[in-house]
């Protein structure tokens, strides 16, 4: 901010240094994923921590074509693209209805969606398979969007809930005293307004979409995801490190490409959220 | 318009196309090992060539989810026609779900070995191996000789293996055995290394029953080695963190330790070590243990030795038939040829030919699993027993724990595990 | 969850006298004038239309989560396995939770980790105080403190496992400095302070993500009036920024507590193991175990209920404390 003192600038300066020093320790595991990535099994188990001396790309090739990442690459941006599109709608409505608006029983309908973030995965692990086949949902995409959806819900909603409860009320209000319907007002006021929040969603959600296994394993068997593609690539061993961060590598790359080449939109979408007070 | 044609190409998407009838499916952890790449290749074309229409489809299973994903698969009849499974306590647990292989392919099991990792407590065989797995030391023979040892007179007998370690220690250069103890695999092989020569026939039957204890003293005998070879100072330092597939073996190939319990088949085996190595720097011996049992012969131990991987039907495959003549498929000479010359397993059937490899580890190997097989003791413990036995070997390294304490919290899992009528 | 109702009970009102109001188009008194003439039938509406809004959320909540949860409280009560049905036990798998050695130390392995969950919250919250106030080089760091939550947790492991193993860099580095090694993933005493510090370090970017979400909702004018009258930084970030931001501070450590409950599987699979002994052992990783690879998944789901249970109270003791700070 321009407007901070000197001394405050300062103490921000000061602050700087830890707080680089930390992000140098985040940017080395992509160094040590990629690096380690170059090279083939032996040299991996020769020296972990030197610079790959002979690259070769072989990991890569091997780990698209053998494992058909090509294939499970599709289905993981389709299935990551509906969910998290779900989850930002359905949240933001309920995160609205939940923080700002009068109904019976609100409470306990926040304590069940609250509760169901709490529940361990394994416990639903065959009950949830077994609705699934019931529903002829195993191995649709849609499935397993609905899956996602349902899974990362309660965490989204809650979000939302405590998001929208921190807003000052009169911006909603302002809006209903000129007449707007409350689903106006959600698509007026709370959508732009929860910008900041839904964006972090979307971050968050996208991870976890494109990064969970369990779900997605249990849900394609046949058609897969590009995430369980790759996990089965370790092997019984787990000494198939090149080979299997070849497909961490490719997985996270169009993440942190997307994450980087919208840092400035996601950055000016939160400000446009910001109260302006 | 537009929407329409969108919207129907969204569905068109998101409905998966229905799976062919005359599908096989095959779940395995180890597909995509590039080693194995020629045999899965030739088992899919064999098996395609002898049933028009039909296809053979592997999928490659993460490791860490592989069991939960099958017992969940299972519980809802979600899951393949063919199951891969580990022998021993894995393997035993899902035969529930599979169809008793033994009226099915009597032609094919007459030729096997190594079936008791396999074979169910109603004396039935629900999987076919297609390795086998034993547990015998390979030694660096460049370390024997600095540390002033023979390096072509691998020991026989406690006494002599006790002169070697105590050599590496004079030397005090390198460990005299790897410990690798993270995940509690060393500790369970150690059962088995001990076992070959401390039980009699007898006690590795009651074993498998559950009626010798944790408690009881051939085994306990063998918890208080583990602590007296921890202290004598057999192993490197940090065990207990040191993971066993990832690392133990490579450092051992890179010449860490003179001595390391490996395996035969799929991972740290004798092909392994002789192309990294060198065949004529690596030697391989059985363990000798520190007391010999009545039947077992002192200065010839045996090799403890079973089933190491296998296939089985799901009962509620809609190909019963098919998938067994997959399992055959997979477990025929012709196809399992591959997988010994390109990834170096030792096969569970007999007909396949392994004459030709030219090994001098393979060939000692094969005059002892002829002569010397000893049941796996560790493969004949329940699940919940092994897990049990990771946690307390860990402590036990670490002194955090005794040995008739350990042995006790041991004997209670296995009363559950195992109950005694 | 008492509190939080409460403060839903009064939504988004409770700081209406705190704000300035800058608004152009109304003032204080005609929000309040006008919301007290609205009318009865209004009210209704505006239940009718909240279900509507929540109708999906619940409906997927339901079918994936709450019914599969009493289903799988009813599998507690079995001898199920994976490939049997079982036979209705009764309480035994509870009674048997109770009496195994290794889900009590899980518990107090679970304690010791909610002590952590205070770093958890509030490291990510300062961060992003810090970058949302400016700091040198703020863009940067917005980008790149949340790669290692990109990144599979077996890569993370596997850099930490050679790192800390005790021939690792670590230990290396300290013997140059003339102190012994330790193996620190190896020993018991320190190898569950090590998980934790590597678990926050894996997943802290996520947290600065949500504060920095959050920190939109403060007025930037208050913060600027604040300064203008000459309040000290830690004032402002005391008196306006941290109370707030009581709504995500709230919700990040109900958040932190129940990921460290329940989603640290990963991690430990590859970094201990649950070992040594006991010692990294959750209670998640017990489940974990009961469900694959000793294949007792009616135990598993008994340990489950158990953790869903203790969580729950968790979660609720949360709440209500840091709901009750709130109106101070």
């Amino acid at each position: 901010m321009a407007g901070a003192g000197k001394r405050q600038r300062l103490s921000l300066r000061i602050a700087a240094i830890p707080m680089g020093l930390l992000a140098l320790s985040c940017l080395y595991p992509i160094f040590f994923a990629v690096n380690n990535a170059l090279k083939t099994r032996h040299d991996y188990l020769l020296d972990r921590f030197g610079l790959a001396m002979q690259p070769t790309f072989d990991n890569f090739v091997q780990a698209w074509t053998r494992s058909h990442l090509d294939q499970y690459f599709f289905n993981s941006v389709i299935t990551t693209a509906g969910a998290v599109i779900l989850l930002m709608v359905i949240s933001s409505l309920a995160g609205f209805a939940l923080a700002c608006l009068r109904f019976p029983y609100r409470r306990f309908i926040f304590v069940v969606i609250l509760s169901s973030l709490m529940i361990p995965v394994q416990v639903v692990l065959v009950p949830y398979m077994r609705t699934m086949v019931g529903l002829h949902l195993i191995d649709t995409r849609i499935g397993l969007i609905l899956s996602y959806t349902a899974f990362f819900l309660p965490f989204s909603v809650y979000m939302m809930t405590a998001f929208y409860s921190g807003l000052p009320r009169e911006l909603i209000e302002a809006a209903r005293i000129d007449g707007a319907k409350l689903l106006q007002v959600w698509w007026h006021v709370m959508v732009p307004l929860g910008m900041p929040a839904m964006i972090t969603l979307g971050i968050l959600n996208t991870l976890n979409c494109w990064n969970d296994v369990l779900i997605a394993l249990l849900t394609m068997q046949k058609n897969r995801t590009l995430m369980v593609g790759i996990s089965a690539l370790k092997g019984q061993y787990s000494d198939q490190i090149p080979l299997f961060t070849a497909g961490i590598v490719i997985a996270a790359a169009p993440i942190v490409i997307l994450y980087i080449i919208f840092q400035r939109r996601i950055v000016s979408g939160i400000a446009v959220g910001a109260v302006k007070g | 318009m537009h929407k329409v044609g969108l919207m129907a190409a969204v569905a068109a998407i998101m409905v998966a196309s229905p799976a062919l009838a005359q599908e096989i499916t095959v779940w395995d952890v180890n597909v995509d090992e590039p080693s194995n790449a020629s045999y899965y290749d030739h088992a899919k074309s064999a098996f395609e060539a002898a049933h028009p229409g039909a296809t053979l489809t592997f999928l490659s299973q993460p490791d860490a989810e592989y069991y939960t994903l099958l017992g969940t698969a299972l519980a809802s009849k979600t899951g393949p026609d063919v199951i891969w499974a580990n022998g021993g306590a894995q393997a035993k647990n899902l035969v529930g779900g599979l169809v008793p292989l033994d009226d099915k392919l009597p032609d094919l099991i007459s030729k096997l070995v190594g079936k008791s990792a396999f074979t169910a407590p109603d004396g039935k065989l629900y999987f076919i191996p297609t390795t086998l797995q034993g547990h015998v030391v390979y030694y660096n023979k460049a370390l024997y000789k600095a540390a002033g040892l023979d390096p072509d007179k691998p020991p026989t007998t406690w006494a002599e293996m006790t002169k070697v370690c105590d050599a590496f220690k004079a030397q005090g250069k390198t460990a005299c055995f790897l410990m690798a103890n993270k995940e509690g695999y060393e500790a369970e092989f150690f059962l088995s290394e001990m076992a070959n020569q401390s039980l009699t026939a007898q006690q590795q039957v009651d074993w498998l029953t559950g009626k010798l204890h944790w408690s009881d003293a051939p085994i306990k005998a063998i918890l208080q080695t583990w602590v007296d070879t921890a202290k004598d100072g057999w192993y490197q330092e940090g065990g207990n963190s040191q993971t066993m597939f990832m690392d133990e073996f490579t450092l051992f190939s890179q010449g860490s330790a003179g001595n390391v319990w490996g395996l035969l088949s799929n991972v740290a085996h004798w092909k392994v070590f002789e192309k990294d190595m060198g065949v004529d720097k690596v030697g391989v011996y059985p363990m000798p243990s520190p007391t010999v049992a009545a039947d077992q012969h002192q200065g010839a131990p045996g090799v403890p030795l079973d089933g190491g991987v296998g296939y089985g039907v799901n009962k509620d495959s809609p190909n019963v038939d098919l998938a067994l003549d997959a399992v055959k498929t997979l477990a025929s000479p012709e196809v399992l040829t591959y997988l010994v010359n390109d990834a170096g397993i030792v096969p569970a059937n007999t007909l396949v030919n392994t004459s030709g490899i030219d090994s001098p580890g393979l060939k000692r190997i094969m005059g002892w699993l002829a002569t010397s097989a000893v049941p796996t003791t560790h493969a004949n413990s329940s699940a919940a027993e092994l897990d049990e036995w990771h946690r307390q070997s860990q402590l036990l390294l670490n002194g955090d724990t005794t040995v008739d304490a350990a042995a006790a919290a041991l004997d209670k899992v296995q009363a559950q595990a195992k109950p005694q009528k | 969850m008492e509190q939080i109702g409460e403060r839903l009970g009064a939504p988004c009102f409770s700081k209406l006298s705190d704000l300035p109001m800058a608004r152009s188009s109304l003032t204080e008194t005609a929000v309040a004038s006008r919301t007290r003439k609205r009318s009865h039938r209004s009210r209704r509406a505006e239940a009718i239309v909240a279900v509507l809004f929540l109708v999906p959320a619940l409906l997927l909540v339901l079918m994936f989560r709450i019914i599969p949860l009493f289903w799988g409280f009813g599998i507690s009560l079995t001898s199920a396995t994976a490939t049997d049905p079982g036979e209705f036990i009764g309480a035994a798998n509870y009674l048997r939770a109770l009496d195994d050695p290794n889900f009590r130390s899980s518990m107090v392995n679970a304690g010791a980790i909610l002590l952590a969950v205070p770093f958890f919250v509030t490291i990510p919250m300062i961060l992003a105080i810090l970058i949302d106030q400016g700091v040198p080089g703020r863009g940067f760091f917005r980008s790149v403190y949340f790669f290692p939550a990109v990144l599979s947790s077996v890569i993370i492991g596997s850099i930490f496992s050679i790192v800390l193993g005790f021939n690792g860099s670590l230990n290396g580095a300290l013997k140059m400095l003339g102190i012994p090694g330790v193996d620190w993933l190896g020993r018991s005493s320190t190898a569950l302070p090590v998980t934790l510090i590597i678990q926050s370090w894996s997943t802290f970017g996520m947290g600065v993500l949500i504060f920095l979400a959050g920190l939109s909702t403060v007025p930037r004018e208050m913060v600027e009036a604040a300064r203008l009258e000459g309040a000290k930084m830690w004032q402002i970030w005391w008196h306006i920024i941290i109370p707030e931001l009581r709504p995500i501070i709230e919700f990040s450590t109900v958040i932190t507590t129940i990921g460290l409950l329940t989603s640290m599987f990963g991690l430990i699979y590859v970094l201990t193991g649950g070992g040594p002994g006991t010692s990294t052992t959750v209670p998640e990783y017990l489940i974990w175990t009961a469900q694959g690879r000793l294949n007792q998944p009616a135990y598993a789901a008994a340990l489950s209920m158990i953790l869903f249970a203790v969580t729950g109270i968790l979660a609720w003791l949360q709440i209500r404390m840091l709901s009750r700070n709130a109106n101070l």
